[in-house]
């Protein structure tokens, strides 16, 4: 298992950082923080330009929709899941960890 | 058996709709005291109409392309770069908002090799539409702005290789398309529906449920189910005796047609009829949904006015509204309109659902039903998004969806009919429908309306 702590993020922003050698994309959505993979399944591009809405994260290149809590996708156009990673916050510091979460 | 009068002039015994509900202490809309019925013949619809691949193949044809369709709520493409595919058939339309916020649809099909840009039923948000085949790119304008290795495709511009546009407009917070570039503009295909929803704020409601099953039956068999109170006895209340709403049944030109029936109000064939008292503790314990008793009604007032007020006064605190301006009419009873092909709306305050229903495109047993929930959205607060529907298969029941409340278990009872009507249709001898000269009007209307498109058998 590895972890990365990092400083909690301002509400609405990301950023992407490495856990266990996996690019991560961390985000603040509505005061909770979430970390997922940054690749898309469907074609495999970085996804930390997609816009957040209503909980899910939009592809940039094809709009595939993720949710950002499960990692499951909608829509046809990949039935592969998201990586997530685990994220606690405590005193401002938050900790991802590849755990299975 | 009914005794003989001219075709379509009979009536159910006693007061009519409108004579009902003149008796509320609140005057009611004047669309609701409008009576637009005309005998449209008694023949049996046929049974292949329904079965018939033939026939389903030729609707696909010439009925879906032609006719104005509800795509989505203007809320599911609120900011620029939003979407929503609507599938119709093998149809596909993409919906959006651009960056100057107008609402655009586009065929859902690059104009490279014809690979469907977005899968079906999606929604979702991005800046530009992108095939995940060779990755052409088209702006939220539909217009052709990237082709990798152009080099190579000088016969190919925007000119001639942009999206497609699909008619678009909007009604009521609702988006409809059109795949026809020559059909009447929506407000024509509307008919009365704005003139009888202005005393309505449609517009300003939100979907609180979205429910899409898979119907076991034939698409018209599917709204027919929705069409007539007919059914509401023996369906919906175990064939108790005096249980039939008293109900208006009207048609209007070219594409709508309506029922409303009243809640809380005497049955007139009842040879001793309830008091006002029992009227309203009847609605009480089926509807109260409350802890608290059940009050009394004062002399000289209606069960159905004091119940109106409760509502009223319910769902203005659970909204952040003000319904007094209501009628008892509008608050209580179930008032649906139909628009030609596959929508139906309910503005009243109680019942607030619209349906929509979409054929299965290969197989005519088969169909889609689209379920929402409008609630009116509260002033000065944004009301929350549209709702991820909650898809269920043919044998799923309704009561599995949250936000349906009671009304869960009686679309199980309507979706059993269902089935047992696709099964009787291919052995029943007879050979088609027989329907009841009023209270089966709008299911004649609405094979009127389709023959329209479809035409007479070759």
């Amino acid at each position: 298992m590895t972890t990365l702590e990092m400083p909690a993020l301002a509400p609405e922003q990301r950023e992407v950082v490495t856990v266990g050698g996996r690019c991560v994309l961390v985000c603040n959505v509505g005061g909770v923080h979430y970390a997922v993979e940054n690749r898309c399944t469907h074609q495999e591009t970085t996804l930390h330009e997609g816009r957040i809405r209503h909980g899910f994260i939009a592809c940039p290149l094809h709009g595939v929709r993720f949710d950002l809590k499960t990692g499951e996708p909608k829509g046809d156009l990949t039935r592969i899941p998201l990586r997530t990673f685990s994220v606690t916050e405590e005193d401002g510091t938050l900790t991802i960890s590849d755990a299975e979460c | 058996m009914a005794e003989s009068l001219k075709p379509g002039t009979a009536r159910a015994p006693g007061h009519t709709y409108q004579e009902a509900i003149l008796k509320d202490s609140s005057r009611p809309p004047e669309a609701f005291l409008d009576h637009s019925y005309e005998f449209m013949g008694d023949q049996d619809i046929p049974y292949s109409h329904y079965t018939s691949k033939d026939y389903a193949a030729r609707e696909m044809e010439n009925l879906w392309p032609h006719v104005w369709q509800m795509a989505c709520r203007e809320e599911h493409i609120a900011e620029p770069g939003d979407y929503q595919v609507y599938d119709i058939g093998h149809l596909s339309a993409i919906v959006t908002r651009t960056e100057s916020m107008e609402i655009k649809a586009y065929v859902n099909a690059c104009m490279h090799r014809g690979t469907a840009l977005k899968p079906p039923g999606d929604n979702g948000f991005c800046q530009s539409f992108r095939c995940p085949f060779h990755g052409w790119i088209y702006s939220l304008d539909g217009e052709l702005v990237e082709v990798p290795e152009s080099w190579d495709f000088p016969h190919v511009g925007a000119e001639t290789h942009s999206l497609r546009e699909i008619l678009v407009d909007t009604w009521a917070g609702f988006v409809f398309v059109n795949f026809d570039r020559e059909a009447e503009p929506l407000d024509e295909f509307l008919g009365v529906l704005p003139e009888h929803f202005k005393d309505f704020d449609i517009g300003n409601r939100y979907i609180e449920t979205h429910v899409c099953k898979r119907l076991p039956v034939n698409w018209k068999a599917a709204e027919e189910a929705f069409m007539e109170a007919y059914h509401v006895k023996e369906t919906h209340a175990g064939g108790r005796d005096f249980s039939e709403p008293v109900t208006t049944y009207d048609v209007y030109p070219l594409n709508v047609s309506r029922f409303i029936h009243t809640v809380g109000s005497v049955n007139p064939r009842m040879p001793v009829p309830p008091t006002e008292q029992e009227l309203l503790s009847a609605m009480w314990g089926r509807r109260g949904a409350n802890d608290q008793a059940c009050p009394t009604v004062p002399e000289g007032v209606t069960a159905r006015d004091v119940y109106a007020e409760v509502v009223k006064k319910s769902l203005g605190e659970q909204y952040g509204q003000d319904f007094s301006h209501y009628s008892t009419a509008q608050t209580l009873d179930s008032i649906e309109y139909f628009l030609f092909p596959n929508f139906f709306i309910f503005p009243g305050l109680s019942l607030p659902m619209a349906y929509r229903f979409r054929p299965d495109p290969d197989d005519p047993d088969y169909s889609y039903f689209d379920l929402y929930f409008l609630r009116p959205s509260q002033p000065g607060v944004t009301p929350p998004p549209p709702p991820e529907p909650i898809m269920l298969d043919v044998k799923d029941s309704y009561t599995l969806a949250e936000g349906l409340g009671f009304l869960g278990a009686v679309y199980d009872q309507d979706t059993d009919n269902m089935a047992a009507q696709t099964r009787g249709f291919k052995t029943c001898a007879k050979g088609g429908q027989t329907l009841g000269n009023y209270q089966e009007v709008r299911i004649r209307h609405l094979h009127s309306r389709v023959q329209d498109y479809v035409g007479e058998e070759q």
